[in-house]
């Protein structure tokens, strides 16, 4: 079942009198649990497709739904409470909060999300969530005192700690070597599919693709 | 989540550096306040003590008390219509000790009212300084204008003209001394500008402060000194929370890339600012009020309490524009520019 669709989504930048099209009428939809790779060469508006989606910018033109309801019509404050409580964020570097510890960092998530989870649970959920990515040793340290691949799975264990529906990752391995890569792609893969998180990947790295249920390459703004 | 003390915990230094330069300035500021204060009652406290009034001078002094001689029948019929109306002299001069020392004095006399001393003929009451420079009641001072000698009666405390301890002496005395009939000044409590009297011009009590030579200069430079301070303190705090806002630019946008509210960002900058001025102003003020009890007595430092609250809260209120002006960033800010940008 599609959780996530796009309906004829563009996209155009405007500077002074040149308007340039980055999305050329996007379709495409995302089923429940499922990890999808969006591939393509730089400039094919990929990144561009994944922040619209995630309501990081809005589309000049188009639907975007998220659970049947439609993101475009929504106000700036409705769509920030989608993103806090439903979408999970990694990124290219991992952007951790550099005064928080690591269990910090995950109580943080599960504040802006207005978590459910009662007080007393979070620490066990964050204990939980933290051996899964192999990092409970370091609950208390500071991302400063971090190699980049642990920085890359406490920003996982954030983007997750919440269990939201979709989890978007913008090249989360750019930043790493093949081997530091291969694991946190395991470990994305992993976690989804334990907790049924849908994903919507950009990646450059072919090593990626295998991880994916789809594929969708795109090229000057449009699927192909 | 307490963000903005775990911000300051882990950066305790940054924090620090910011609280030492308020709490230097503020500490700078109600010093020199302490110091202008002082130095105003040390000018003026003759006149900052009297109550709200008019004065009166003649309009031909051009605001200048010392050429003003009011005339007798126009100084009768005010003291007749206003019934706690006072004509006043105040004279700069001499007077000299039993060992033939010279004291720099303001000489004042009055007609009948409890707002100034009354002597009579020979005799003086005297500022307290002369009293702490071992000087006694009994003791008697010579001036050369003077036929007599004067004995003192008492000592009053903090009355000053013209950073000279004031000398109250017997109107007959006076006019003795300088020669002269009529007084130079009539004032009035409670009155107002709208009572007029042919040929005089009339002064509210901080008008007619304005008109004392050295009173006005004084404390228009320490004034300036002071709002100079806190505008400084303003524009440290603007530049200094700029400059972390600027670093933080990539965080903001991630923040709000994951949900945190703009709100929560700014009550995070304000909770810091206030804390930090807070913690660097008590202190200050600590300091600045045990100063005011040490300070040693040739010293004209005197600083209130309500000064020390009003100025807390100008430091304050400059503060949070300073830092609210600098967090417009904040607002600006788009999540996407922290996800295009590199580690943060």
């Amino acid at each position: 079942m599609a959780i996530f669709t796009m309906e004829e989504v563009r996209k155009t930048f405007t500077n002074g009198e040149v308007h340039e099209e980055v999305l050329k009428g996007i379709n495409l939809s995302l089923r429940e649990g499922e990890i999808t790779a969006l591939v393509g060469a730089s400039g094919s508006g990929k990144s561009t497709l994944l922040t619209i989606a995630a309501g990081l910018q809005p589309a000049s033109d188009g639907r975007v739904r998220f659970e049947g309801k439609n993101m475009t019509t929504m106000s700036s404050e409705q769509v920030r409470k989608i993103r806090a409580s439903k979408f999970g964020f990694v990124f290219q570097f991992a952007h951790l909060v550099p005064f928080l510890t690591i269990e910090e960092q995950l109580l943080l998530m599960l504040e802006v999300s207005d978590s459910k989870t009662k007080k007393f649970e979070q620490k066990s959920e964050i204990t939980n969530l933290l051996k899964l990515v192999g990092m409970e040793h370091r609950r208390h340290a500071y991302p400063s005192s971090l190699s980049g691949g642990e920085k890359q799975r406490v920003a996982i264990a954030r983007a997750i700690i919440h269990k939201p529906k979709v989890l978007f990752a913008d090249e989360p391995t750019a930043s790493l070597d093949s081997k530091r890569s291969k694991e946190v792609l395991s470990l994305i893969r992993d976690l989804t599919k334990t907790l049924n998180i849908t994903t919507l990947m950009v990646t450059h790295d072919e090593e990626m693709l295998t991880y994916a249920d789809h594929i969708i390459k795109m090229s000057d703004g449009q699927i192909v | 989540m307490n963000m903005a003390w775990k911000e300051m915990k882990k950066n305790k230094v940054k924090f620090f550096i910011l609280g030492s330069i308020v709490f230097l300035i503020s500490l700078l500021t109600f010093m020199i306040s302490g110091l202008a204060n002082g130095l105003s009652q040390d000018n003026a406290a003759l006149i900052k003590d009297l109550p709200n009034g008019q004065f009166y001078m003649n309009t031909d002094a051009e605001e200048t008390y010392n050429l003003s001689r009011i005339d007798r029948s126009m100084q009768d019929q005010i003291l007749h219509e206003q019934k706690d109306a006072v004509a006043l002299s105040i004279q700069m001069g001499f007077l000299n000790d039993e060992k033939d020392k010279h004291h720099s004095v303001a000489f004042v006399t009055s007609t009948n009212s409890k707002l100034f001393k009354h002597v009579n003929r020979g005799e003086i009451v005297l500022d307290r300084t002369f009293e702490e420079a071992g000087i006694q009641v009994g003791d008697t001072l010579t001036n050369n204008q003077y036929s007599g000698k004067f004995v003192i009666k008492g000592f009053v405390d903090q009355k000053k003209y013209s950073h000279a301890p004031v000398a109250y002496i017997n109107i007959e005395d006076y006019k003795e001394m300088y020669r002269v009939e009529d007084m130079q000044l009539v004032f009035i409590p409670g009155g107002d500008s709208s009572q007029e009297f042919t040929g005089l011009q009339s002064f509210s009590n901080k008008e007619f402060l304005q008109t004392i030579p050295s009173y006005s200069a004084e404390q228009t430079s320490l004034n300036m000194i002071i709002w100079f301070l806190v505008v400084i303190s303003g524009m440290l705090f603007a530049i200094f929370f700029y400059m972390m806002n600027v670093q933080k630019i990539g965080l903001y946008g991630i923040l709000k890339a994951i949900g945190v509210k703009t709100s929560t960002l700014f009550h995070m900058m304000w909770t810091q600012m206030l804390f930090i001025t807070i913690i660097a102003l008590v202190l200050s003020v600590t300091l600045s009020q045990v100063f005011n009890l040490i300070a040693p007595n040739g010293m004209p430092f005197s600083l209130s309490t309500e000064t020390t609250l009003q100025l807390s809260f100008v430091f304050i209120m400059i503060g949070f524009l300073g830092a609210t002006l600098s967090g417009i960033q904040i607002k600006k800010v788009a999540p996407l520019q922290a996800i295009q940008q590199g580690e943060i």
